[in-house]
């Protein structure tokens, strides 16, 4: 899996336009935009850190760097899981944080232009609908299209409220 | 490639200058704050163009300027200054200075001046 | 000061340098006004460095800057000049004091990647008032450059070997120079000048390319026309003409014969040569710009270069990641009892070597506290200004040295409570006489090291802390977490450090609004620090900060508890051991405490205070490790001691600290094995 991602790290900036990173969670697919994505890795050990929420499961050691991850299949309130060796540490990087994400599986890198992105039905179901920000259409299936930032900023009310 | 000498007491200038000249066909041998170095420098670097500051604690531009050429005659050195420093200018071409570029100035125009003389 | 701002390393030098220059500007303005007398070296320094703040400004397209820079450099360049005997200081100072606040907010706004946007357009045209006013009240010298003759023939009669006899060819040259290159005039003369050699006699036009800025119009508009007589070839001319530098076009004609030449000769006014005037010029040299020794002088930069805080980091961490590669080396499962005397020997070198690289690199990483501790004098100047007090500020131990990061996080603390003294603490000057006291109030800031910590203590003559008051506050907001006959003066008046306190009746523009204490406080936390207050009534307060020296590297006790790794700062260690069944006592509320040599500790569980599965839940199956801070001492159970090492303290991610809940945790660690060590923060766990 980290070769998929060795061509995508040379690629230039312009090229990584409308390209998205796919990936699976409980039977569900999820793409990122590439420009987020740093690297991608296998699950290793997690030091956990105390009294946070429950999907921020601690840190790790990335080649000296610590890194915070949290568990999307508990952020997007699905039944927690086992880890196996399908599971995969997704590293993205906004505004100079770092955050691993832990995904069931990743899938593939995609490009899907812009005429095949709308936007989601406005429902009000489970929370984890606002972190989806465009829907794309690939063939006859749908990849639901994560606003990263929201993702990773968004957490002073949902801990606030986990807690309480 | 021809080697340059930049002697400006503000960093912020020689770095600006820097910039401009490594993209052309020179080569920056040494920088220098302030004229007493400068003087000092050229002695040791024999450098082939100097670009000089005028307005510099110490030792003034126009004093270095002074001193290289009685070093060396042949010294080519391109005064840096702001508007408003005509009569320095004119002294400093009567003391030999090749030609001036003046702040803030254009990459072309110093990559111009530094390439005829 | 952050490392990088931007990704531009020119906008970075100009931000920096910018930055440097506005506070040695700053010190000087304050020190200036201070003995009221702006001295030639300040005068010139002032000079220079509005001048370079021009250029740069210029450079980098931040006009508003450049423009208010140069509006100040000209009120320096007039006083430099003339020395007017009777300049206002305060008002002087004022002015550029207000200047550099203005550069201050536009550098900040760019720092900040905001535009830079302000106008100074008011202050400029202040400045401009100031200097026409500056130059009606002094007489005016004729210290004035270039002749106020009036239009000189410029007809050059040559130095040269030449025999005049044979410069018969003649020539006209006319020469328009690219738009934009500016001071045409001056590259003029330049030509002119360099025609002295080859020439015998010269003209043109127009004629007063010297002293006229009129001429570059006419240069521009007309171009620039020489008649002069030579015994070159017109190849040989052409060559020297096509040599300008900015020329865009060059019309040269070989004359015939010298009417034109004449004519133009006669037009002018016979007046002294070019070469006259030359001499002239040279004699009045009015624009020396001798300059006398520099109080922040540049020289001494020279054996001084700034490095990008980045690199220093990164090579902080790279000395971190030495420290544990070294131990993985040293402590290598595969040496296991092997006996290797010689590797010993070198790895104890090799050991020796790295800590003192460690020390090297920590070192560098240390800044004196100078800079911030001058920086309050400006707040004690505007304060005082504004409050009509007088305050001397006095300052001991700014060399005092203090990690780079920790500098950044005291700045703000230290210029509220600088603030608070003029407040709250010092009293207007009649009272002060009325009581006796000196009328200046004295506020001292002393920093001095400490063991592992420096401390810093401001202190000041004021009124003092007002217990009642006080206490009252404290009742008023629900802050009292004892009995008030059971307090002590000073956990009274470490009251105000408390969140939402505050006894000022009116909120002041400078302070009191509840935030203040209690922010000061948690900034100094952030670093690792505590703080500290005390007072005395009517005759003062001081408030003293303990920061560590460098967050960087500790020394530590690295523990387990179940899977996971903790360490303790070594030097918050007293003691560990084994605990015997009957010295554990529980107290009626659950609350399990040891009986330490006739001395009773509360006992913390670690596993239950952070959640962590272990086997170890007995206490004589595990350690016992007695900790303490700011005399007050717990016990921790933990499952075992693994061993002390020097531990390189990293940040918890910025997204993990965000979450407020965790306490406690004062950074973690990389062990030698690769997997992280969490470093307890002692001062939490005694809540």
């Amino acid at each position: 899996m980290s070769d998929l991602f060795d061509n995508v790290a040379d690629m230039e900036e312009d090229t990584q336009k409308d390209r998205y990173l796919t990936f699976v969670i409980a039977s569900e697919c999820y793409g990122i935009e590439i420009k987020y994505v740093t690297e991608i890795i296998g699950i290793q050990a997690i030091t956990e850190i105390p009294e946070l929420p429950e999907y921020v499961r601690g840190i790790i050691n990335l080649r000296g760097k610590i890194i915070p991850v949290i568990d999307v299949r508990i952020r997007f309130r699905k039944e927690k899981k086992e880890y196996n060796d399908r599971t995969c540490v997704v590293v993205v990087d906004i505004k100079d944080i770092s955050i691993g994400l832990i995904v069931d599986s990743v899938a593939e890198v995609l490009t899907i232009p812009e005429q095949d992105i709308v936007d989601p039905p406005q429902v009000n179901k489970a929370s984890n609908n606002k972190y989806i920000n465009k829907i794309g259409k690939v063939g006859n299936e749908v990849k639901l299209l994560l606003d990263c930032e929201k993702l990773l900023t968004d957490n002073e009310l949902e801990s606030l409220s986990e807690v309480q | 490639m021809k080697k340059v000498m930049i002697v400006d007491d503000a960093a912020f200038m020689r770095m600006a200058i820097k910039n401009i000249l490594v993209k052309y066909d020179f080569e920056i041998v040494d920088e220098a704050e302030n004229g007493q170095v400068a003087v000092n420098k050229y002695k040791e670097k024999k450098p082939d163009i100097v670009t000089m500051d005028i307005t510099m604690p110490e030792m003034t531009g126009i004093d270095a300027l002074k001193a290289i050429m009685a070093y060396d005659p042949n010294a080519k050195v391109v005064m840096v200054s702001a508007m408003g420093q005509e009569q320095m200018i004119m002294e400093a071409i009567m003391s030999g200075a090749r030609s001036f570029v003046v702040k803030p100035f254009k990459e072309d125009y110093v990559i111009q001046t530094l390439t005829k003389i | 000061m952050s490392d990088q701002y931007t990704n531009e390393p020119l906008l970075d030098m100009f931000l920096f340098e910018t930055e440097q220059l506005l506070e040695q500007l700053e010190q000087s303005v304050i020190s200036s006004e201070k003995e009221s007398n702006f001295s030639e070296e300040a005068i010139n320094e002032i000079f220079r460095i509005m001048h370079t703040i021009k250029g740069s400004a210029a450079m980098m397209l931040f006009d508003n800057i450049a423009k208010l820079a140069h509006s100040i450099e000209d009120v320096f360049f007039y006083l430099r000049k003339e020395r007017p005997s009777d300049v206002d200081c305060t008002v002087l100072s004022d002015l550029v004091l207000e200047g550099i606040d203005f550069i201050k907010t536009e550098v900040d706004k760019i720092k900040n990647k905001l535009p830079a946007d302000g106008t100074a357009d008011a202050l400029v045209e202040t400045m401009k008032g100031y200097l026409s006013q500056l130059k009606q009240e002094t007489k005016p010298e004729t210290m004035e450059a270039a002749p106020a003759e009036p239009e000189k023939q410029q007809y050059y009669i040559s130095q040269v070997k030449t025999d005049t006899a044979e410069c018969n060819k003649i020539y006209k040259a006319v020469i328009h120079y690219e738009d934009g290159c500016e001071m045409e005039n001056i590259r003029a003369y330049t030509i002119i000048h360099n025609l002295k050699d080859i020439a015998s006699e010269i003209t043109y036009v127009p004629s007063d390319i010297i002293d006229s800025d009129e001429s570059i119009h006419v240069i521009r508009r007309d171009g620039f026309q020489i008649f002069l007589k030579t015994n070159l070839d017109y190849r040989r001319m052409f060559e020297f003409f096509n040599q300008t530098i900015f020329l865009k076009d060059l019309e040269l004609i070989q004359l015939e014969h010298d009417y034109e030449f004449k004519k133009i000769e006669l037009d002018h006014n016979k007046i002294p040569a070019l070469n006259d005037m030359v001499k002239e010029l040279k004699e009045k040299p009015m624009h020396t710009e001798r300059t006398d020794k520099d109080t922040v002088s540049t020289n001494t930069a020279q054996s001084i270069i700034s490095v990008s805080v980045s690199k220093l980091d990164k090579l902080m961490d790279l000395v971190g990641e030495m420290v544990i590669a070294e131990a993985m080396v040293i402590q290598n499962p595969d040496l296991r009892g092997l006996n290797l005397a010689n590797f010993v020997k070198a790895s104890r070198q090799l050991s020796k070597i790295t800590s003192d690289i460690q020390d090297m690199v920590m070192s560098i990483r240390m800044v004196p506290l100078s800079a911030t501790f001058n920086k309050m004098h400006r707040i004690v100047r505007d304060m005082c200004k504004k409050l009509d007090k007088d305050v001397d500020l006095d300052i001991i131990g700014e060399e005092t040295e203090v990690d780079k990061n920790i500098i950044e996080h005291i700045s703000d603390p230290l210029m509220h409570l600088v603030r608070n003294s003029i407040d709250h603490g010092i009293e207007i000057p009649e009272e002060r006489i009325a009581l006796g006291k000196a009328r200046n109030g004295t506020i001292t800031l002393e920093a001095k090291n400490a063991g592992s910590d420096v401390l810093i203590i401001i202190r000041d003559d004021g009124r003092g802390l007002n217990k009642d008051k006080i206490l009252k506050k404290a009742k008023e907001n629900n802050l009292l977490f004892k009995n008030e006959e059971d307090m002590t003066d000073k956990e009274i008046f470490n009251l105000i450090l408390l969140p939402g306190f505050s006894t000022k009746d009116n909120v002041t523009e400078f302070s009191g609004r509840g935030v203040g204490m209690d922010v000061v406080r948690k900034n100094i936390e952030a670093v690792g620090g505590t703080l500290s207050v005390d007072s005395a009534a009517g005759k003062g307060t001081v408030i003293t900060l303990k920061i560590p020296l460098t967050l960087a590297i500790i020394d530590g006790m690295n523990i387990k508890v179940g899977k996971s790794r903790y360490t303790i700062p070594t030097i918050a260690i007293k003691e560990s051991f084994r605990p015997k069944e009957g010295d554990i006592i529980t107290d009626p509320d659950g609350n399990e405490m040891i009986m330490v040599r006739g001395q009773c500790y509360l006992i913390r569980r670690l596993h239950e205070l952070y959640k962590v599965k272990t086997d170890i839940t007995k206490f004589t199956d595990g350690i016992i490790i007695m900790i303490e801070q700011d005399e007050k001492t717990v016990c921790v159970f933990a499952d075992e001691l693994l061993g002390q090492q020097q531990v390189v303290v990293k940040a918890l991610p910025q997204y993990i600290q965000n979450f407020n809940k965790v306490r406690g945790l004062a950074g973690c660690t990389l062990l030698g094995d690769g997997s992280i060590s969490l470093i307890l923060d002692v001062a939490r766990m005694f809540h």
